[in-house]
């Protein structure tokens, strides 16, 4: 079974109509990008799938069950939605903030049992914030804080992660650990979804890109089939120079 | 906890009972009166009253903090303070005298409005919350003003409903009722404790916390119609008592952490305190009495400025 | 034969009867109830041009243009009328008294702390009217009704509110009244009117009686068993507000009311 089938999705909000037909499938295991211009509905469709956003038309599946008829806090194990950090409210540890992650697996006025440190312990070890437990979550820099909230998705143990724009905020450093650490993630088994700008780092890291314009597929497929330059042309309406990269098979693209 | 946080936790706990326990004295032990069994009677339901109005305002106000992740949100941003005046100004209207009970109707109803009118529309139902209690709050103190204007003689009972005032007199049925509406505040009160971790998860984020598992809407509807029950408890008992809803959450958070799991805990008891020492001051600074609320919103700036050292 | 005297007899009944030449045409505004009822009986009732919802005896006065409530009255509604002089109550009017004064419009204030500012008001209303005759007969027959009693006082707690507890200070008219009549305010002492008071002064002061002046229910409460006055159930309601509250000719039958409960 596949780990997302997206069914003759439609979406609009306050009647202005913002996804139209959506149909893709997504496997188990996938890396898998989505990308388009600003309003073209990824944020949308992101939300769709990680059931926020719930009065759509049409159909959602996950591992093969409508999301629709899943609860909420069952749907929360398995798949985890990684928003976009920014500043926290009230300045809660970065060990509290990863531990809300467990929130899905606790029970009232029970404390943390093994299992929930146990997860919470290798999310950290996996996003290599072990030296931030205690730190507060607005103290540390934007690409700790995202990768704290990427660890707060792990914690959940999920099957899925869906990331809405993890990187575009981050300097190439934290850009690259982030996408390298998702790379790893999927390289164990997780299937990655992430909505994106940059398309070459879309291009680098992902198997799939799902090119969304104006609320409709444009095109799915391997980077190499979808990042062409009559294909930017006509939906980004930018001129640019596609080329190959020198070490890998994989487009990267060149302002002009 | 390394053994230096031990020590700051324990020293923070211990001036919260240190500042209950004066707060205690201070209320049992000035005043007017000598010591004969009738006036510690009074005292003690004095006592019981400022404990009761104070932790439970402090509660509700670390609560509504954290649903709607608003620092600047209190109990009585939902309308339920005004919706109280509004209640008992038409009391007096009708009867000639404020009863608790039109305030109490008053406030529920205000709310009930409140909640009604933003699910009207579809969308995010918390924010909208907020807004449509902000007006109705607006709206009430206006009509408010307007029986007011129309009364004839100076409304002392608005007065003192609006700023809050803990010396009333008991009969043995209003004793009675205080004490069912303790009990049930306590109950409410420990349901809601029970989702100190929802509170936290939604101050992160709507979004965040629907991903996890949170049904946000229920929640919010939840949490909105126990609180404005409480603050309805608390309001028509002794008229709204200001600064307590909206700082001692923020002193709270300042000594124990934004979790919601010390927080709601530390803010009942330092509201408490806070109330007490108040009214202690509101009784003997002259010779009549002032209204509690007065001395709230006057110390309360300097009581922040001094917890804030502390941290 | 009889004839030859009527003539005389009416020129002089004429120039000796209680009528001074009225002022023709002079407009007055009574924004104060009592003031009205001052008005009606030293006879200068048909000067009155506007009255409050309020003024409501005698029942004349309710045929009289109204020109809104007491807090709040109108004041293009006085305007429209063209008064002559304005009656205003301080403090509660005051706002109204500056508004009038800037448009020219002539004031008197009434804020009667004690008895007798109550009987300067009235003479100095009867003096404005040219009804010196009618202030001065009111005035006497006042006194005359509204004096010490001579009587032992008794102590005696007033409840103007009970939440809060309000109750009568040495500033309030009301506070003489009380003692002409035979009692002793317990709170006399303090320097207010209305002044705000803490149960627990009460119970200290352990009145012998209790004159409550609102509707509600002072049966039962808590801690006030042992006050002497609830413990002889010498606790007086029902008393005519009116008659007790408004700084008036009907003080007289208020003073009676007192007078009974204090025999």
């Amino acid at each position: 079974m596949d780990a997302i089938e997206i069914i003759n999705l439609y979406f609009s909000y306050n009647h202005k109509g913002v996804l139209y037909d959506i149909n893709f499938n997504i496997k188990k295991g996938e890396f898998v990008g989505i990308i388009g211009p600003n309003g073209a509905g990824k944020s949308t469709i992101l939300r769709i799938m990680a059931k926020i956003l719930k009065n759509y038309e049409g159909r959602v599946n996950i591992l093969g069950r409508d999301i629709r008829g899943i609860k909420q806090i069952d749907f929360a194990r398995i798949v985890a939605f990684v928003p976009q950090e920014t500043h926290f409210l009230y300045n809660y540890s970065v060990y509290d903030i990863i531990s809300m992650g467990r929130y899905p697996y606790l029970s009232p006025f029970h404390r943390l049992k093994k299992d929930d440190i146990q997860a919470v312990d290798w999310a950290i070890e996996q996003t290599g914030l072990e030296g931030f437990k205690t730190r507060l979550i607005n103290s540390i820099s934007s690409g700790e804080r995202q990768m704290a909230v990427i660890a707060r998705a792990l914690a959940q143990k999920p099957n899925i992660l869906l990331l809405d724009e993890p990187t575009s905020h981050l300097d190439i450093k934290h850009q690259v650990r982030i996408m390298e650490l998702l790379r790893a993630l999927n390289q164990n088994g997780f299937t990655i979804v992430v909505v994106n700008h940059d398309l070459n780092l879309s291009s680098r890291y992902c198997d799939k890109l799902i090119l969304l314009n104006q609320g409709k597929v444009y095109k799915i497929g391997t980077p190499a089939e979808v990042i062409k330059k009559d294909i930017i042309q006509d939906v980004y309406g930018i001129e640019t120079l596609v080329i190959q990269h020198p070490g890998r098979k994989i487009p990267q693209v060149f302002f002009k | 906890m390394g053994l230096r946080n031990w020590r700051k936790y324990l020293n923070k706990v211990v001036l919260l009972v240190l500042i209950l326990i004066a707060g205690i004295l201070f209320e049992l032990f000035t005043g007017p009166g000598e010591f004969t069994g009738e006036i510690m009677q009074l005292r003690i339901l004095r006592v019981s009253l400022g404990i009761f109005a104070g932790g439970v305002l402090a509660f509700s106000g670390g609560i509504l903090q954290g649903l709607f992740g608003n620092p600047l949100v209190e109990p009585y941003t939902l309308g339920s303070a005004s919706g109280a005046a509004l209640g008992a100004s038409i009391g007096i209207v009708l009867l000639g005298y404020a009863n608790p009970a039109f305030s109490f109707l008053g406030s529920l109803m205000v709310g009930f409005l409140v909640l009604t009118i933003a699910r009207i529309e579809s969308g995010l139902l918390r924010d909208r919350l907020i807004l449509t209690g902000v007006v109705m709050s607006f709206l009430c103190s206006s009509l408010v003003m307007l029986i007011m204007i129309g009364g004839k003689r100076e409304l002392y009972e608005i007065i003192y409903l609006l700023m809050g005032y803990l010396g009333i007199v008991f009969t043995p049925e209003r004793r009675f009722i205080f004490l069912l509406i303790s009990i049930l505040s306590l109950f409410i009160m420990l349901y809601l404790y029970r989702f100190h971790r929802e509170f936290d998860i939604i101050s992160t984020g709507v979004e965040t916390a629907t991903s996890l598992g949170i049904d946000i809407q229920m929640f919010s509807i939840k949490v909105f119609i126990l609180t404005t029950l409480l603050v309805s408890f608390i309001v028509s008992l002794v008229g709204a008592i200001g600064f307590v809803g909206l700082v001692i959450p923020h002193s709270s958070r300042m000594l124990f952490g934004p979790r919601h799991i010390k927080n709601l805990v530390g803010s009942f008891f330092l509201g408490s305190a806070f109330v007490l020492l108040a009214d202690a001051m509101a009784r003997n600074l002259v010779v009549y009495e002032l209204p509690t609320g007065i001395i709230t919103s006057l110390i309360g700036v300097p009581f922040f400025i001094y917890l804030y050292r502390f941290k | 034969m009889k004839w030859r005297f009527t003539i005389p007899i009416l020129i002089l009944s004429f120039l000796f009867c209680e009528r001074s030449v009225p002022r023709q045409g002079f407009r007055v505004v009574s924004l104060s109830p009592a003031m009205t009822e001052v008005i009606f009986a030293i006879g200068g009732a048909d000067y009155l041009v506007g009255v409050t919802t309020y003024c409501d005896y005698p029942d004349s006065a309710k045929k009289i243009y109204k020109v809104g409530d007491f807090s709040n009255p109108s004041v293009e509604r006085i305007l429209s009328l063209k008064p002559d002089l304005v009656i205003v109550n301080i403090p509660e009017q005051r706002r109204i008294k500056e508004q009038l004064e800037k448009y020219g419009i002539r004031t008197f204030s009434t804020s009667p702390k004690s008895i007798d500012d109550i009987y300067k008001d009235i003479i100095n209303i009867g003096r404005i009217l040219k009804k010196e005759e009618g202030a001065d007969s009111l005035v006497e027959y006042m006194k005359a009704n509204i004096r010490d009693l001579g009587r032992k006082k008794r102590k005696t707690y007033i409840e103007i509110c009970a939440q809060p507890l309000i109750t009568i200070g040495r500033y309030s008219y009301l506070n003489e009244l009380i003692e002409m009549a035979g009692g002793e305010n317990i709170f006399g002492d303090l320097e207010k009117d209305y002044p705000v008071i803490n149960q627990e002064q009460v119970i200290m002061r352990n009145p012998d009686i209790i004159i409550v002046l609102h509707p509600e229910e002072i049966e039962g409460r808590l801690g006030w068993g042992r006050i002497s006055a609830i413990k002889n159930k010498k606790v007086y309601k029902n008393l005519n507000q009116d008659w007790l509250m408004r700084p008036g000719p009907r003080l007289v039958l208020g003073f009676k009311e007192l007078e009974k409960i204090f025999e």
